[in-house]
């Protein structure tokens, strides 16, 4: 089955919707569309599937999130050492599967952000949208244009060219 | 001759319209399609005339009703033999295999169902099928799949392997140059022939 989003992650305050007393006669019938969804669908599906959970509940089993250890990287693997290039670029590119999850998350938060202010987004979710661009910026430019065939490889000379970048900006810049 | 033929053959065509549609009145013609209404009167009428001339076969069965119907007809299409043997062998093929895959597949769902999401405790190293979800996954990888670490190391040993004969290549590229270069090591000694051998006459006098 798959499983359900974390209703916790996204937390959205409870309603002030003021507890409205009627004085007609007329019962409401929302009430009754309700009790009709309650019998109808509600409690057969709610009875299956905690059937289903008993029988599962009997052998119980777990997974796990791997942890990898550290390796050097690929700035302090030495030439022509293409055992730690392997282990280097093995690493890399499992940090890029996590940065691209983190990028997914942040945009994930300003989505729930949006839907849960609706017409307000625009002032009160200027925080999750700082973290988008800035988060996306730092992606973009650790793994940007690094193309379809990018490695381990190029994204350090992508970063080296990054920092003569910055070099030569602040040398201008002191001048 | 041709136009005998022709004259006889219009003489047939006249009567059968005559023996088909004469007996009707032209104001009844259209309700001759309805069942029931001149429909024997006209078959058994026209039977009988068909006897007496042996010029056109009548197609003259009565009309046999069925009771909510109305008129079969024969409605006249493209062939769906094709088309329908080959989806019913389609559904047959595909179920065949399919429905039991789909059954066990439900049973696994429901009654093994899927992994719980854990911490991994405190000085326990879980095994490599241990970090799947569903159980199906969790078995291919337990039975049939070699854990990832050992294809790491095969990995690893394969690039060791080629690293290795990489460098001994060079090696061997370096010392040939050397030794050609050089001249002082075990390659590149060509024979020549004995200098005893050599013919000198003819260098020895400078007049020829």
């Amino acid at each position: 089955m798959p499983e359900d989003r974390d209703w916790e992650a996204y937390k959205v305050p409870p309603t002030r919707t003021p507890v409205s007393e009627t004085t007609s006669s007329v019962p409401n019938p929302v009430v009754f569309f309700q009790t009709v969804f309650n019998y109808v669908v509600d409690a057969p599906v709610t009875f299956v599937r905690e059937w289903i959970e008993r029988q599962q509940a009997k052998n119980k089993f777990y997974y796990y999130h791997q942890k990898f250890r550290r390796v050097p990287d690929l700035s302090e693997c030495l030439e022509g050492d293409y055992l730690c290039f392997f282990e280097a670029e093995a690493q890399w590119r499992r940090d890029r599967m996590v940065d691209q999850e983190i990028v997914e998350i942040i945009r994930e938060r300003l989505g729930a952000c949006k839907q849960r202010e609706g017409p307000n987004q625009f002032q009160n979710c200027a925080k999750e949208m700082e973290q988008l661009a800035q988060v996306t910026k730092a992606y973009q430019d650790r793994y940007g244009d690094l193309g379809v065939h990018g490695n381990a490889r190029t994204c350090l000379m992508k970063q080296k060219h990054r920092m003569m970048e910055e070099r030569k900006a602040q040398a201008n810049a002191s001048q | 001759m041709a136009a005998m033929s022709l004259l006889l053959r219009a003489a047939a065509a006249w009567g059968a319209r005559r023996a088909a549609g004469g007996s009707r009145p032209p104001w009844l013609a259209g309700a001759a399609r309805l069942p029931g209404t001149v429909g024997r009167a006209s078959g058994a009428g026209v039977r009988g005339r068909a006897k007496k001339r042996n010029t056109l076969v009548q197609f003259s069965a009565p009309v046999r009703h069925s009771s909510s119907h109305g008129k079969k007809m024969f409605i006249i299409k493209a062939t769906s033999f094709y088309d329908t043997r080959f989806l019913n062998l389609l559904r047959f093929y595909v179920f065949l295999t399919g429905i039991p895959v789909a059954l066990f597949i439900t049973y696994v769902n429901i009654f093994i169902g899927e992994a719980e999401l854990a911490e991994i405790p405190e000085g326990y190293i879980p095994e490599y099928w241990e970090y799947y979800k569903h159980p199906i996954s969790r078995w291919i990888a337990r039975y049939l799949l070699d854990s990832p670490e050992k294809t790491y190391e095969k990995e690893m040993a394969l690039i060791d392997v080629e690293a290795k004969k990489t460098e001994l290549r060079l090696m061997e590229l370096e010392a040939r140059r050397l030794m050609r270069h050089r001249g002082d090591g075990p390659w590149y000694h060509y024979e020549t022939p004995d200098k005893n051998l050599v013919d000198n006459s003819m260098k020895s006098t400078p007049d020829n």
